[in-house]
């Protein structure tokens, strides 16, 4: 990985983020959290999903509210991501199946709405170089999945993401796992990974893997086969 | 307004939410209660067995018998026979009204005995008469020999029993007169203890069945009253934190609050995570579990702790015991938890976990387990603290 991922995948610009939001006041607050973040810039916002990607054709993320006038956008979501467009999902709606189906559908990332700015900028850093980034509320959902079909995690997978999930810090899962904080990332970041392989194919979903390959999260040869590769827990250099 | 979030940071604030914790196991209750009626009608219909079988034996059995005793040709067999039965009858009909269980076949097989002797032995004057006492009590018998049952066994004792008595009088000589009785004979030995044995039966078995749509219902009624109970204790509760939220939120729009103000982020951050723990509860009827860890939840909110509360899955239903093993350590915890608290449950079948995280303070004053894992039976708790959170964890795995 390069000093800086995220320009590295920009060409040095600010990744541009596109909000939708049928609340004027969330998408002043969610503005101005990224504000903070002086590699990213908001480059349209509004309610209807289309209208916006119109005004800001080359965003690099769409931050999408997952319900928009009073209907879950998930056919929306599942439309933008098949496109190819990085979906980061954020909604007050934080039960377990929303946020899978969230990741079903070909979301980058589902991010509760009361998780905050830190979660949020690095949710959607990590989005525009097709990164996973798991905020607590979706380990929760990912280690608590009940679906008989979900992907195979192994022990250690399974261990980083509850802890996370319960302490909301890397720092301590590691020292309850007596491991670095890179490999509790490494373990989580695997996690999200499987979920590529679940729910229909989605452009997103490609990239994602492919990125993870790349930087060595996951080998090639595991591909298509992490069903019987579920105890295999020694996490890449 | 006694509710209001100034006053919750004084004191507890005067609201108590009763809502009566779920019921145990209405699922054992459903099955307990029909089988209880079931075994009740079945009581009754043995006693009525047991009286119709001694009282003929005794009442028309053995008059006759002791009338006609010169006139066998073998009285001592047809006499033996009567005693042996009464006996044989008097023992099973003990055991069935003390639920034990008897040795239906050899005391079937011992009734057949006698009942070929005893015709063989009764001579041909007293073959139709009550003193050849097998035709009319040893169909009582055999009902008691094969209580509970399938009908087909008493048809086929009841079949071997017309077979002997057919035998007995075709070896007297063929007589259509007598042929005639023998199947009047029949049919009244046949029918009356075949119809109390399917009737009882079919009571048996709509007993329960009543009972148990009964207790279905009643199980059914009780859900859906604690439900609505939910329901209304969570629109109550949403009514007052929408008050207070408003209250806090009109005052920042008319600027009369302060948001750089500790006191009215703390009403917010108060707010908020109320609010949040209403939309979370999104089951019907609570689970016991999830139910205490509310209330424990509930009370630090009142006393003005921020707690956030989140639950994955559903816990399968696990003995008192283990609840409170889960449970209690962490609720302890709570009661002294300062600033804010995160409390987590992950449940699958097979595995719950549950999980509280709080700052940690440095010093003496910080209570609890010492830091260290430890299992007690099937729940492993778990007591951490790593200078910047405090972690309990109690984890319960099949």
């Amino acid at each position: 990985m390069g000093a800086d991922p995220v320009a590295e995948m920009t060409g040095g610009r600010p990744v541009g983020v596109a909000i939708v939001d049928d609340h004027p006041v969330v998408v002043d607050g969610v503005r101005a959290w990224l504000a903070t973040e002086a590699r990213l810039t908001v480059l349209a916002t509004g309610d209807d999903p289309d209208e916006v990607l119109r005004a800001a054709p080359h965003a690099d993320v769409v931050l999408l509210d997952l319900r928009l006038h009073g209907r879950m956008a998930l056919d929306k979501l599942a439309e933008l991501s098949a496109a190819g467009r990085r979906v980061v999902v954020y909604s007050e709606h934080t039960d377990p199946d929303t946020m899978l189906a969230a990741l079903d559908a070909g979301a980058v990332a589902f991010l509760a709405k009361h998780e905050g700015r830190e979660h949020c900028v690095a949710t959607v850093l990590a989005a525009a170089s097709d990164r996973p980034y798991v905020p607590p509320a979706l380990a929760g959902a990912m280690v608590g999945d009940p679906r008989p079909d979900r992907p195979m995690l192994s022990d250690k997978e399974r261990e980083a993401l509850l802890l996370w999930f319960q302490s909301m810090s890397k720092a301590s899962v590691a020292r309850r796992m007596q491991i670095s904080e890179h490999t509790v990332k490494q373990y989580v970041d695997r996690a999200r990974i499987k979920y590529t392989r679940a729910g229909r194919p989605a452009a997103t979903k490609a990239a994602l893997l492919a990125r993870a390959i790349e930087d060595g999260l996951v080998r090639p040869e595991e591909i298509g086969i992490y069903r019987s590769q579920a105890t295999h827990d020694r996490p890449t250099p | 307004m006694s509710a209001d979030l100034d006053a919750t940071a004084a004191v507890p604030a005067p609201i108590r939410f009763d809502v009566p914790a779920p019921r145990e196991s209405a699922s054992t209750e459903a099955l307990a209660a029909p089988a209880a009626v079931a075994h009740a009608s079945d009581r009754g219909a043995r006693i009525v067995a047991v009286a119709i079988a001694l009282a003929w034996h005794l009442a028309i059995g053995l008059p006759a018998v002791l009338a006609a005793r010169a006139e066998f040709a073998a009285p001592v067999v047809v006499i033996g026979g009567w005693v042996l039965v009464l006996a044989a009858g008097t023992t099973a009909g003990v055991l069935l009204l003390r639920d034990t269980p008897l040795p239906p076949w050899p005391l079937a097989g011992l009734l057949v005995v006698v009942d070929a002797a005893v015709f063989a032995a009764a001579g041909e004057r007293q073959l139709f008469t009550a003193a050849n006492w097998v035709w009319g009590t040893l169909g009582w018998f055999f009902l008691l020999a094969l209580w509970g049952r399938r009908v087909a066994g008493l048809v086929a004792l009841l079949t071997a029993h017309a077979v002997i008595a057919l035998v007995a009088v075709l070896g007297h000589g063929i007589d259509e007169a007598d042929l005639a009785r023998y199947v009047m004979y029949v049919y009244g030995t046949f029918s009356l203890p075949v119809a109390i044995f399917v009737g009882s039966t079919m009571i048996v078995g709509l007993g329960r069945d009543r009972a148990a749509a009964a207790a279905a219902m009643h199980t059914m009624a009780a859900e859906r009253d604690a439900a609505e109970r939910g329901l209304r204790e969570r629109r109550d509760r949403l009514a007052l934190v929408g008050a207070t939220a408003g209250r806090v939120l009109g005052e920042l729009a008319a600027g009369q609050a302060d948001p750089d103000d500790p006191e009215v982020q703390r009403r917010c951050v108060l707010a908020a995570a109320r609010l949040r723990r209403l939309i979370a509860e999104s089951d019907d009827v609570p689970d016991p579990l999830l139910h205490e860890l509310r209330a424990a939840a509930d009370l630090a909110e009142r006393n003005g702790l921020p707690i956030d509360l989140v639950t994955i899955g559903s816990p399968p239903p696990l003995p008192v015991e283990i609840r409170r093993q889960l449970a209690d350590p962490l609720t302890a915890l709570l009661a002294g938890a300062r600033d804010w608290a995160r409390l987590t449950v992950v449940s699958g079948p097979d595995e719950v976990v549950v999980s509280l995280v709080t700052p940690d303070r440095p010093g003496p004053e910080a209570t609890g387990p010492p830091p260290g894992e430890y299992d007690d039976g099937p729940v492993q708790h778990l007591y951490e603290r790593d200078g910047d959170i405090r972690w309990a964890q109690t984890r319960w795995r099949r």
